[in-house]
């Protein structure tokens, strides 16, 4: 009697922590994909392929690397023309990037060449980061009548997947659109290293050391451990930070102290932060509502 | 001829110029003044600071707003352009320049994902 709940509790912590790494993952590919496409789809596959692999074996956290292989599948992971171009050849028309087969991904690059052909039309896209890309785009006599005529040194993000054909590297684009607001040029670039470290974070480096001690280095300064990283916004995560450090203290962080400790930031955000995560349950009113504390201590 | 735009240009602000002197280079910046020549101009980048673009021939159009140079540094820090491409922003939203600095700092700061380099097996 008295061993059976103690294996359920140990069962239910399993749970919990696998859910945990669902609610992480599915906020990290809210970010990638679109959200009305695919989010629920993600979950949904998580919760048949967390039951199949949970009863295959016990230990349950093993299952989740096959969890994420096939979850690739469904995600458009932000890219650069180097990370595509480096990928390696799984098989014939499938690459991978450290293990983690690619399908859909997205590059934003200048147009160097355009050339319409008669079934597609193929453009070289750089990005800076290595050689042109080749994109091909295949269009039906329909298409022809609505292509404007692209002119070189234009930004465009393209959507697609990598082939090989004839031995050279293209991008099958499903869709290019013209970059209007040059700000997605940015956003790409962020969008591209916070995808990677995601996913990669704790892969070998280009060095065959693991990252994992650097990064984890770096943000630890400035982070508590035990936060679920992607579901705060930086602001967040600092107020939170400073709120637990004096978490110790029966009232808590008066707002002005707190004020006081995160001078850096814009008054507007420091409230909006505290509203967000009092919303969460992260932290909680003491004496008044200008006294904090959080749920968690450090 | 394997071009400039063949290899990789990292993309560069002000401050790292000097850590790719005879390496091609991206910098995106705003133009400010362009030489009564029409052989130099100079660029600001996201923290305010200047660099001086070099060109081989005298621009033959007017260049203002933001423009994305490519090209080998010099020496002395200057940027010696191949080609630059003027970027219009009125169509949309004005350039964060500043926010652009700071994704640069960002992807420097992670190479590894971010790399401004092809794997040899690739």
């Amino acid at each position: 009697m008295k061993k059976l709940p103690a294996k359920s509790s140990a069962l239910s912590l399993a749970v919990v922590y696998v859910l945990l790494l669902m609610v992480l993952n599915s906020r990290v590919f809210g970010l990638i994909i679109p959200k009305n496409t695919c989010t629920c789809l993600c979950d949904k596959r998580h919760f048949a392929m967390w039951n199949q692999s949970y009863s295959q074996s016990s230990g349950g956290i093993t299952g989740h690397k096959a969890v994420t292989s096939k979850k690739s599948t469904l995600q458009i992971l932000p890219c650069t023309v180097s990370q595509l171009l480096s990928a390696s050849e799984v098989s014939s028309d499938t690459f991978a990037i450290c293990d983690w087969e690619l399908n859909q991904v997205s590059v934003v690059g200048v147009i160097r060449e355009f050339s319409p052909c008669t079934a597609n039309i193929r453009y070289s896209v750089d990005d800076m980061t290595g050689p042109p890309l080749n994109v091909k785009q295949w269009v039906t006599s329909e298409d022809c009548a609505q292509i404007t005529f692209v002119s070189p040194g234009t930004y465009v993000k393209v959507t697609g997947s990598l082939h090989n054909f004839h031995g050279q590297r293209s991008l099958l684009a499903m869709n290019i659109r013209f970059i209007e607001d040059l700000n997605e040029l940015t956003s790409h670039m962020l969008e591209v290293v916070q995808a990677h470290m995601q996913i990669f974070g704790k892969m070998v480096d280009v060095n065959m050391n693991t990252t994992v001690a650097s990064l984890s280095g770096r943000w630890a300064d400035g982070h508590p451990k035990g936060i679920l990283a992607n579901g705060l916004s930086t602001t967040q995560k600092q107020v939170l930070h400073v709120i637990r450090k004096f978490s110790l203290r029966d009232i808590g962080i008066s707002f002005d102290d707190l004020k006081l400790q995160l001078y850096n930031l814009r008054m507007t955000d420091v409230r909006s932060s505290l509203a967000f995560l009092k919303n969460e349950g992260h932290i909680f009113n003491t004496i008044d509502e200008h006294h904090f504390k959080s749920t968690e201590h450090e | 001829m394997a071009g400039i735009l063949d290899v990789p240009k990292p993309r560069i602000n002000c401050d790292m110029l000097l850590q790719h002197v005879n390496k091609p280079v991206c910098f995106l910046g705003r133009v400010e003044k362009v030489h009564p020549t029409g052989k130099t101009f100079t660029v600001s980048d996201g923290e305010g600071k200047t660099a001086t673009v070099e060109l081989n021939e005298p621009l033959d159009e007017e260049l203002s707003g933001i423009v994305e140079v490519i090209g080998m540094v010099s020496n002395k820090g200057a940027i010696m352009a191949t080609t630059y491409n003027i970027l219009r922003e009125d169509r949309g939203v004005p350039f964060d320049l500043e926010l652009y600095n700071e994704a640069l700092k960002v992807i420097h700061d992670f190479p590894q994902h971010y790399p401004f380099e092809v794997a040899a097996s690739g």
